[in-house]
């Protein structure tokens, strides 16, 4: 019986470790945002949304096919009408967690110059990437992305001009694993 | 004659019913036809309507439940769509930024 429990928790484990555990000074700098976006989805919330997406339009279409592998996406941001409004210290524990195995930061860009630090990190399993983060540190705006599961970048790129976000072409250096770092 | 077919003999003899005993089996009858009638009853005449207007507030009490949980679920399913479609969509939006940073970044 023990020896099953630690089977599960083995299993269950890794999955568990994928989601990013938000400080609880969050909940303060929520209370200081003039905007803020929570949305927090698991497995079954995604599978609910997905029976919602039609398989007769592209777009849904191609937004299925992309969830359909995923454990979890979860987004937190907040706007400020302020800047300053947050301390890097608010993020150390997210970074932390990135830090951990598995995790490597693919792209990393500070602009001394407009005061945005942005951030992508990818999670790595047997050479298979198995979820993503972003940190997008902006003078007023603050926003944390966690997926969980097999994930490719480039599709939710491709996402872009189906939203309303201009089309861009873009490529990630996800496959080299380089780290850029702008000071500007 | 021996025993054993004295035995018989005694146990196949008419005998004569005990008295009272056809009062006691009409007065079964009667219960039996009174039972009856009321179960008759149940579908007959007004009985028969009420029985089939609660059979129809049934159906349709069950139909109206059903169709509530499908409008239920139908908007909690939107509600998560929604969810998602805003979730890529930020997420879209940071991704092309870092990689406009990043092309900007390399075209310098």
């Amino acid at each position: 019986m023990r020896s099953a429990c630690l089977g599960w928790m083995a299993l269950l484990l890794p999955l568990a470790a994928q989601e990013l555990k938000l400080p609880a000074s969050f909940d303060k700098l929520a209370e200081k945002a003039s905007d803020v976006v929570d949305i927090t989805m698991d497995s079954s919330m995604l599978q609910l949304a997905s029976k919602f997406l039609s398989d007769k339009d592209p777009d849904e279409a191609r937004i299925k096919k992309l969830v359909s592998g995923l454990k979890g996406l979860y987004v937190k941001s907040f706007e400020f009408d302020r800047r300053g409004e947050y301390e890097e210290s608010d993020l150390e524990s997210v970074r932390a967690q990135l830090r951990g195995p598995g995790w490597s930061r693919v792209v990393g860009v500070r602009s001394k110059r407009d005061g945005e630090n942005v951030e992508l990190f990818l999670k790595s399993d047997q050479g298979q990437v198995s979820g993503l983060a972003i940190i997008a540190a902006e003078p007023r705006e603050l926003t944390i992305v966690n997926i969980v599961g097999p994930v490719n970048p480039e599709e939710i790129r491709d996402l872009a001009g189906h939203f309303g976000v201009p089309r861009m072409d873009l490529s990630f250096p996800n496959t080299r694993k380089s780290t850029k770092e702008e000071q500007q | 004659m021996n025993d054993f077919e004295k035995q018989i003999r005694d146990a196949l003899a008419r005998k004569e019913p005990s008295p009272g005993f056809e009062a006691r089996v009409l007065a079964a009858t009667r219960r039996v036809e009174a039972r009856s009638s009321w179960w008759n009853g149940l579908f007959s005449g007004r009985a028969r309507w009420a029985s089939a207007v609660v059979a129809a507030v049934v159906v349709i009490a069950a139909v109206g439940w059903r169709h509530e949980r499908d409008v239920e679920e139908r908007a909690a399913g939107e509600a998560a769509k929604a969810r998602l479609e805003q979730a890529l969509k930020i997420t879209s939006v940071k991704l092309a930024k870092i990689q406009e940073k990043v092309e900007a970044h390399e075209s310098n």
